[in-house]
């Protein structure tokens, strides 16, 4: 009826939020009750007359299609589907044949989760709050580690979780995938090797940091050491890399921060909110979609603008905290804090917790490199800034 | 698509039409279309569904959300030429069309839809003031020859697209002018015939060659067409009435809408010596409650009638109707033309049991009430007389305008052409072969084929049926589908 969903103006009041549309919604659910009442019935008439019982009866029948209608179409002219419909000669699923539907459930293994055996572990934690430090490798099959765990603790504490670093577990080895999904505040995966993909996926007030292994001779800003999608739909917490991740790194991210020494392509994609730093190179299309957060990504070759997506985002300078103060104006600054202030801090955080020889080396020459580094800043979040002020203002006048 | 937030903004406006008691003094029409700035004001209020309705709900799928847009943007002619490429004559339907598209506007659902009809009206009107409805001669000709039988609107626009793919193309009309029903069953007050000659004048240029007075199956045998033509369409359409075998159906006085309708489109024509059939100082009784009873009324009240009365067999439909149900369909509900604002009264559920005359004239009419009820049984509505509701109506003209049961089975005959149940030409509208009859080089399209409907009915199919016999001509065709 309308294909009109994204621009709020949707006539009869399904697809918006304006109060006026809503109204015009005449909608019930009874009516959504009688529609599938309808299709049922319908679907049981069509059944009957084709003689089937059960609908898994139905499944692989191609036999029964109605390969006639639109055929006179010039599109259709020349297919031919018969090989794709053709039934294979093979007794049916009850007398042995193979199964055409699905009769079997699926085993994840579930039970063998590495989780398992971290809320075991994390007992004195989760039951009185104290400090709990685990030590374990990981491979690559223990998927969503953290998952369990950041289940538990929302069930106990909720959002809030546990106090920064109450339960601290160091992971030697390659990461499965969705290495620290959801992970709750209170818990910090700390992982010395690498991660597969979706690492950090909705994260919710934890911290991850990756490192390498010792062993390992290569550069960090050069190697990847996380996979794609990381941090997809973060909302808090933090994650440190040290290495480069994969494309689309914190697409969605809402609100965690983030430091990373590269990224692939569509890095900050869609992001809402939150703070990401690459001291390193990045992919094509950075900041696609961006509407909200801000990226610091270091521009040591100023070759950064050819790559970033200026759709919906700004470059500038970041300045000094001094520079910043004379210029622009407090209410445009993220979180309250100078451009400076929070970068700096960051990349702190991140050499604490990799031990990261790119971001000492930045500290030790930091008024030479904060020249080098660019701000992504959203049109939207700016537009967001200036209108939450300029409502303060209104409010305390 | 027209501005996106244009149908919270802007209401619907309807055209300017002359005063009542003004307009009834003369024959013109009395419908202004909108200024430029008020259509571009309309457009704006189209919403660009994504899924236009208004397109499915258009016989000939009118781009109507194209033209919205391109009106909004005061982009005329551009407008122009998408709505020429599936409309032969906008200025037909942009006056006379009930507008199913506007029923299935998806803005219909909460509110009221937009002006489609009164765009159309504004853009071909302003094509023609600005020159821009040009001849468009065929760039090649096929040297094949076509003969078009029946010059309504299916006919005029098989016409008109069987030329511009390169044929020659003859239109034969029994009448002494062209335009079918067009010419002389609309009145001048809706639809102004200067616009047919006006068209005519634009199809001449692009070839088409007009031939009056030939009665094909009567003074023009069927056969010397067959021999002399390539392709022979029949578009004669479906002018047989419904009459009404009640004692007292030859009593003077009681005519057929289509004894007394031409007459005064002739009279408007300049015409002399027309038969003087007039309802002027008489009670009038209009038996049908349609379109055609409508134009009676309208035509009565020119001609300065004591009083008019309609008729109609059907109970009164509600005021409105439960568009959860019906939307996009045609809703059935009360409808009432300008020719009723004029004044007459409208009854429902009646139904006319016998005349009464003196004199061999008719001076009353005797109706009862009646009640319709589902019949269980066959899941129609079936209809019983009140008993003791008879009444007794005065008329000194009854005019029967109650339908057509189907075309002249003359024409149909002289070719041989085989009939569905209802006597119409039977032909199909999809895949190979459709719009042939049964004897081949013979076509047949409008209401000769689908039986009694709209002008817009009409151009579909005459323009479907142009495809159809230029592909029967050629091989392949490039007329639209």
């Amino acid at each position: 009826m309308m294909r009109k969903c994204h621009l709020n103006t949707c006539p009869v009041g399904v697809a918006t939020q304006d109060p006026v549309l809503r109204k015009r919604f005449a909608g019930k659910p009874e009516h959504v009750i009688n529609y599938f009442f309808f299709v049922a019935e319908e679907a049981r008439e069509l059944m009957a007359k084709l003689g089937i019982r059960k609908f898994s009866d139905l499944i692989g029948r191609s036999d029964l299609l109605d390969v006639k209608k639109g055929i006179e179409h010039w599109k259709a002219k020349g297919l031919d589907f018969t090989r794709v419909f053709h039934v294979p000669n093979m007794p049916p699923a009850h007398v042995g044949g193979p199964a055409r539907y699905n009769c079997e459930r699926q085993d994840h293994g579930l039970e063998k989760a590495l989780d398992y055996r971290l809320i075991e572990l994390a007992k004195p934690a989760l039951e009185r709050g104290e400090r709990v430090a685990i030590d374990m490798p990981i491979r690559n099959i223990n998927r969503t580690v953290g998952a369990m765990l950041s289940g538990t603790i929302a069930r106990l504490y909720a959002h809030e979780g546990l106090p920064e670093d109450t339960i601290h577990i160091r992971f030697a080895g390659s990461a499965g995938q969705s290495f620290g999904a959801f992970l709750a505040r209170g818990v910090t995966l700390e992982l010395i090797g690498d991660t597969n993909d979706y690492c950090g996926k909705g994260l919710s007030g934890g911290r991850i940091s990756v490192q390498p292994s010792p062993k390992f001779r290569g550069e960090p800003t050069q190697n990847i050491i996380t996979g794609n999608v990381v941090l997809y739909g973060a909302i808090a917490g933090e994650a440190y890399f040290r290495g480069v991740a994969g494309e689309r790194f914190a697409v969605r991210n809402s609100g965690a921060q983030a430091v990373v020494e590269g990224v692939g392509d569509h890095g900050c994609e869609y992001m809402t909110g939150g703070t990401v730093v690459v001291l390193g190179m990045t992919g094509r299309n950075f900041g696609a979609g961006m509407s909200g957060g801000i990226a610091y990504v270091l521009d040591e070759d100023g070759s950064f603008a050819q790559r970033c997506n200026t759709a919906m985002v700004q470059m500038e300078p970041v300045l000094s905290e001094a520079e910043q103060e004379g210029k622009v104006s407090r209410d445009l600054w993220h979180q309250g804090k100078s451009d400076e202030a929070i970068l700096k801090g960051m990349i702190e955080d991140h050499a604490r917790h990799t031990g990261s020889m790119q971001a000492k080396q930045i500290l030790e020459n930091w008024n030479a490199c904060r020249g080098k580094f660019v701000k992504v800043f959203p049109n939207e979040y700016r537009r967001a800034l200036g209108e939450l002020a300029a409502k303060g203002k209104k409010l305390a006048a | 698509m027209g501005k996106v937030t244009g149908f919270l903004e802007y209401q619907r406006l309807a055209e300017t039409a002359e005063p009542s008691r003004e307009r009834v003094k003369h024959y013109r029409e009395f419908i202004a279309h909108l200024p430029d700035q008020e259509a571009s004001i309309q457009g704006a209020r189209c919403m660009d569904c994504g899924t236009p309705f208004c397109m499915t709900g258009c016989p000939i799928n009118n781009i109507i959300p194209d033209w919205n847009d391109l009106v909004y943007k005061q982009n005329w002619k551009q407008a122009l030429d998408a709505l020429h490429s599936t409309n032969n004559f906008p200025e037909f339907t942009g006056r006379i069309c009930p507008a199913p598209c506007e029923e299935a506007c998806t803005l219909n659902i909460s509110n009221a839809p937009v002006g489609i009809k009164s765009i159309e009206h504004a853009i071909i009107d302003k094509g023609w003031d600005m020159g821009w409805v040009a001849p468009q001669p065929p760039a090649h000709k096929t040297g094949r020859r076509a003969a078009v039988v029946g010059s309504g609107p299916a006919g005029l626009a098989c016409a008109q697209q069987l030329a511009r793919a390169g044929h020659e193309v003859v239109v034969f009309e029994k009448n002494d002018r062209i335009g079918g029903l067009l010419r002389y069953g609309i009145p001048d007050f809706k639809m102004e015939k200067s616009l047919i000659d006006r068209r005519m004048e634009q199809m001449s240029a692009e070839g088409v060659v007009f031939r009056v007075n030939q009665d094909v199956g009567g003074n023009v045998a069927a056969r010397d067409l067959v021999q002399e033509f390539d392709a022979v369409v029949l578009t004669g359409g479906a002018e047989q009435p419904r009459d009404l075998p009640i004692p007292g159906r030859d009593l003077d006085g009681i005519y057929f809408a289509m004894d007394f309708l031409p007459l005064q489109n002739r009279r408007v024509a300049g015409d002399k010596n027309v038969p003087d059939l007039l309802a002027t100082g008489k009670q009038v009784v209009i038996i049908g409650g349609g379109d055609t009873g409508s134009d009676c009324v309208g035509t009565s009240n020119r001609h300065g009638a004591k009083s008019v009365a309609q008729f109609e067999l059907l109970p009164q439909p509600p005021a409105h109707e439960n568009k959860l149900l019906t939307w996009p369909d045609w809703p059935v509900k009360l409808r009432s033309s300008s020719s009723h604002e004029e004044g007459c009264s409208r009854d429902w559920a009646v139904t006319t049991k016998s005349f009464r005359g003196e004199g061999g004239k008719v001076k009353a009419l005797v109706a009862a009430r009646v009640e319709w009820k589902m019949d269980k049984a066959s899941g129609q509505l079936k209809m019983t007389e009140i008993s003791g509701s008879e009444f007794e109506m005065p008329a000194d003209l009854v005019l029967l305008a109650m339908g057509f049961v189907g075309p002249l089975q003359k024409v149909l005959d002289a070719f041989g052409v085989a009939k569905d149940q209802r006597g119409n030409a039977r032909a199909g509208t999809d895949g190979p072969g459709c719009y042939a009859t049964s004897v081949a080089k013979v076509f047949a399209a409008g209401d000769m084929r689908r039986g009694q409907s709209l002008v817009v009915w009409a151009i579909r199919e005459g323009r479907q049926c142009a495809r159809a016999v230029d592909e029967f001509l050629m091989g392949s065709s490039e007329l639209p589908r």
